[in-house]
């Protein structure tokens, strides 16, 4: 019996130790997970119930230089369909797959969208066409329609069952007092680019959705007008519903900034520029659809207005541009309207380089004020196989440097061109980089191109594939004298070189921004004004060329646009010729010619002569800015 | 020499064992007061009656003398197979979360019959094996105890329900160290354990999620993603408690809604979280003091029918502390086995009450007395 309770003990004994390990076990797991890694859980805890919203911060405004609105907020009633949604999301990825048989039908986007482009007032397409959008990150809610009334806002909330997937909500958007005025300066705010988000730097605190300048000043000036989002800390429970606030940082607004622009002159030069087109088109150049006008402050380089045309309306871009209207935007037919032809297109400056031209010959002694050059409207000098023609086949016979200007003779250009290559120093180009040309203006915009002063070396460079082609020749030098060839440079570009001879040779770098303001609307940072380059000319040369400009407007090529103006201007007409193409009409010029405050360049692409069709709208624009009256002027004018 | 009563009552109560009974409840009453805190439905008052109504099997188990039970084995079986069946049958059955695991009557869901189903098992086998006078050796009697246990586990997993099925194979287990099963039949058992879960193991050789399915084809009352997830909030809410825990009802797991089932399978991950490690070592400490009074219970069994009984409720309530804490802190399978006099729930509460009735009464009449 004694046997049988030992046996019984040691037997629950052997029980007692499975029971006492199995508790140690437990014991020291959860010595481990609660004492040893307890913080860690802690942050996985507080991880699970903290959500951190971000608040959007308001985006700087922008003002003109008086302090006229040109860029507000405003909120906007917007009404958004979640592409996560397991339908829409499938519809997606169907349509950007490169297979197209499982592209969504008709009626599938009928089925999904139809209803709620019914209640919009929109086509179930057009629907589809806002949540199909190629350019925004990829899980972002597509805007499918803004403003959208109280009245149709309340619908859906109170029906959400029925559109799954689809949410209502305020959305602060961009707001243009001005209408499509300064569009090119201004540019344009969007949702940031999948692209751009992934080049972003983490600590600048860009997220999807946000809205960043794209374009204009909105990009070149982002990093002042967008404000520092503020942070809510929420706590939600496991079904992600909100319980209550944990802590909250308001969000800093960005800074607003005031332009150099006058919004009044802004106006004139974009109405100005539609006149020209369509003097252009009475006199039978029908091809006139772009063109651009710049005008600037001599002394400081302060943009006063700058237009281009075709314009286009920022507004478009408030609620996610669709894929169709950027590919209008973008497209040939439609001459690229979002193009700022001021300073992202070169030209052929044609005769109003001649001034640079004029000042090179008079600094190397090439020429002189007073030189008589004979013009037969024939010019043979560089052979008889080579002839070269006077814009005035009749030739205006003996003719002075000055009236070279004046007249905007091609034959006294081509001498000094001629002279210059035979001093094999390319002292003409060097002259011309002197002044800037050739170069980026650094304007505080983007996409700014350097334009292009020919020589040698870019010949040789740029014809590498072709070696016949790659020597430098005596025609070179005598094209690019009258501003032919090779020569590009931009409206914008001419303009500062103008200014630069009224200002005594020093070329001020052109910009829009004045000041960047605080929150209380005073200046914290002036834009602080830079020369960008001066002119080797001495005050003589500078003085003898404004001579020749004042007479080419008041009695040369552009006597007619600038008569009964009442100011002295000076300034010089252009006519580019481009192979198959009509001619490009340029005026540059800087008004008053005896006390010089701005500077104005017009170009109209295919718009025929300088002196009738870009002429009077550099009329219109000196006008406004010296205050005088503000007319169209008809005017003749057949030279180049 | 005659005693008074009162002396006869104290005689009958084994106080380290009515001590950690009564803490536990208190402990447990806290814990589902605090995890339904935010719940509608009187849930606290619930487990409250729940105890009341388990004090009904506690005060007839201990009155009645475990030695009658032994010349019941015959009724007792069939209700054991009745109980075990029942919810198969139709109009009794009732369904929830997949499986069918509770009894109703008239519509009103009455107890999960799996539950007192413990308790008769453990009386029926330990009649069987005590039959075997403490020597289970020969093929036959072991083949002859493990037809009652293969038997129940065919009517169990007719439910099906894992949790139940494994209750039942570690109490035989239980019983059968101490009914004196020799020692080579437990490395066969093993080893046969090994091989199976082996052979399980090997046919699912690389994914781990294709085990949890097949711990879901047998008891599909677990979503083997809602397991993951709920694994997941768990292990956050027990290690997020830290050494003291966030507080009563300050739990954020628990009160936010992340611990999905906190107050019946979870518990413990809200007390993990809520009284931190110290209140998890009062826990153990407190079933430590349960299993070891239970134990000396067993030692002092005036028949090895007694002690056999005393060991398998041991095994019960080990295996389902193991089982469900070992659950939470993801040592072991998700299963549905709640945590004796914790977790919310009448028919565990009513069921574990029972056990420590059956080991009252084994005390009061134990050895030497």
């Amino acid at each position: 019996m004694s046997t049988y309770r030992e046996q019984l003990r040691s037997r629950l004994a052997a029980l007692g130790l499975i029971v006492v390990l199995m508790l140690l076990a437990l014991l020291v797991r959860l010595w481990t997970m609660q004492v040893l890694a307890g913080d860690d859980y802690a942050a996985k805890a507080e991880n699970n119930r903290v959500r951190e919203i971000s608040i959007e911060a308001p985006r700087g405004r922008i003002f003109d230089r008086n302090g006229v609105p040109l860029v507000t907020n405003r909120a906007a009633l917007a009404v958004s369909v979640d592409p996560s949604d397991e339908t829409v999301h499938q519809m997606i990825i169907h349509e950007q797959s490169a297979d197209t048989s499982d592209d969504p039908t008709e009626q599938d986007i009928t089925a999904r969208f139809g209803a709620l482009a019914d209640l919009l007032g929109m086509s179930a397409d057009d629907v589809w066409a806002a949540v199909n959008n190629s350019k925004l990150v990829a899980l972002q809610p597509r805007v499918v329609a803004l403003d959208v009334s109280v009245k149709v806002a309340s619908y859906l909330s109170e029906h959400q069952d029925d559109f799954p997937g689809v949410s209502v909500g305020e959305i602060a958007v961009r707001e243009y007092p001005q209408g499509a005025s300064a569009a090119h300066v201004l540019g344009y705010a969007g949702q940031i680019s999948d692209t751009a988000l992934k080049a972003a730097d983490m600590a600048s605190g860009y997220e999807a959705g946000d809205i960043v300048g794209k374009t204009g000043a909105e990009a070149e000036y982002e990093n002042v007008l967008q404000g520092d989002k503020g942070t809510r800390r929420i706590e939600v429970n496991a079904a992600g519903q909100p319980q209550r606030v944990v802590s909250e940082q308001a969000p800093v607004a960005g800074h607003d900034i005031k332009l150099t622009i006058d919004i009044k002159t802004q106006k004139v030069v974009e109405s100005a520029l539609q006149d020209a087109l369509s003097e252009a088109h009475s006199q039978g150049y029908s091809s006139a659809h772009a063109g651009a006008a710049v005008a600037l402050d001599v002394k400081t380089g302060e943009v006063l207005a700058m237009a281009s045309a075709p314009t286009y309306d920022p507004s478009l871009f408030l609620n996610s541009i669709t894929d169709k209207e950027w590919t209008k935007l973008t497209s040939k037919s439609s001459d690229y309207p979002l193009n700022n032809r001021a300073i992202m297109s070169g030209y052929a400056p044609a005769s109003t380089f001649k001034a640079v031209t004029g000042l090179a010959g008079l600094h190397y002694k090439v020429t002189y004020a007073g030189k008589v050059y004979q013009c037969h409207g024939k010019w043979t000098d560089m052979g008889e196989q080579w002839p070269k023609w006077c814009w005035d086949h009749s030739g205006h016979g003996a003719i002075t440097f000055i009236g070279g200007i004046r007249e905007s003779c091609d034959v006294v250009f081509y001498n000094i061109g001629y002279e210059f290559y035979k001093r094999k120093k390319e002292e003409l180009q060097a002259f011309a980089k002197k002044l800037g040309l050739g170069s980026k203006t650094q304007i505080d915009l983007p996409g700014e191109v350097t334009g292009r002063i020919p020589d040698a070396a870019w010949k040789k460079a740029f014809n590498k594939n072709y070696p016949e082609y790659q020597t430098w020749l005596p025609g070179d030098t005598v094209n690019m004298a009258i501003g032919q060839g090779d020569v590009l440079a931009t409206p914008l570009q001419m303009a500062t070189v103008y200014a630069g001879i009224a200002n005594s040779g020093k070329v001020m770098r052109p910009h829009v921004l004045e000041a960047v303001l605080d929150s209380s609307g005073k200046v914290s940072r002036a834009y602080q004004p830079v020369v960008n380059a001066t002119a080797p000319s001495s005050a003589d040369d500078l003085k003898v060329m404004t001579q020749a400009l004042m007479e080419a407007a008041s009695t040369g090529t552009a006597a007619g646009a600038m008569k009964g103006l009442g100011v002295a201007v000076a300034g010089k007409t252009g006519t580019g010729q481009v192979a198959g193409k009509d001619d490009y009409a340029w005026y540059v010029c800087f008004a008053p010619a005896e006390d010089p405050k701005y500077a104005v360049a017009v170009l109209i692409e295919q718009g025929g002569h300088g002196g009738s069709v870009a002429g009077p709208a550099a009329r219109q624009i000196v006008a406004q800015l010296l205050g005088l009256k503000v007319e169209q002027v008809h005017a003749t004018d057949n030279s180049r | 020499m005659e005693k008074s009563p009162y002396r006869r009552f104290l005689n009958a109560v084994n106080l380290p064992l009515a001590f950690a009974t009564l803490a536990l409840l208190v402990y447990g009453s806290i814990m589902v007061s605090s995890a339904t805190a935010t719940m509608g439905g009187g849930m606290f008052q619930r487990q409250l009656l729940g105890i009341a109504v388990g004090c009904v099997p506690f005060v007839f188990l201990w009155v009645v003398d475990y030695k009658t039970l032994k010349h019941w084995t015959g009724p007792l079986l069939i209700l054991l197979a009745f109980l075990l069946i029942s919810p198969r049958i139709p109009g009794l059955g009732y369904t929830a979360g997949g499986a069918t695991s509770w009894l109703q009557f008239a519509r009103i869901r009455l107890f999960q019959p799996s539950e007192p189903a413990k308790l008769l098992f453990i009386a029926v086998m330990a009649a069987i094996i005590s039959d075997r006078k403490g020597r289970i050796d020969t093929t036959s009697d072991v083949a002859g105890v493990m037809a009652y246990l293969l038997g129940a586990l065919v009517l169990i997993m007719m439910q099906p329900d894992l949790g139940t099925g494994l209750v039942f194979i570690v109490i035989s287990f239980g019983m059968l160290l101490v009914g004196g099963m020799r020692k080579r039949w437990f490395l066969i058992f093993g080893l046969l354990a090994v091989v199976l879960v082996a052979v399980v193991l090997n046919f699912h050789l690389l994914r781990t999620y294709q085990e949890d399915r097949l711990l879901v084809f047998i008891d599909n009352t677990r979503d083997p993603q809602g397991a993951g997830y709920n694994l997941a909030q768990s292990k956050i809410a027990i290690g997020s408690g830290g050494i003291a825990g966030q507080g009563l009802r300050a739990g954020t797991q628990s009160n936010l809604n992340f611990l999905p089932e906190r107050h019946t399978d979870f518990i413990f991950a809200v007390l993990g979280e809520e009284l931190g490690f110290t209140g998890a070592v009062v826990l153990l400490g407190l079933y430590l003091a349960l299993l070891l009074a239970a134990l000396a219970i067993a030692a002092s069994s005036r028949d090895l029918y007694g002690a056999i009984i005393c060991a398998g409720v041991i095994a019960m309530w080990s295996f389902q502390i193991l089982e469900n804490i070992g659950m939470t802190v993801g040592m072991m399978p998700i299963t549905g086995i709640p945590l004796p006099f914790m977790s919310f729930g009448s028919s565990a509460m009513v069921t574990n009450l029972g056990g420590v009735g059956m080991l009252m009464s084994v005390w009061a009449r134990r050895y030497g007395t």
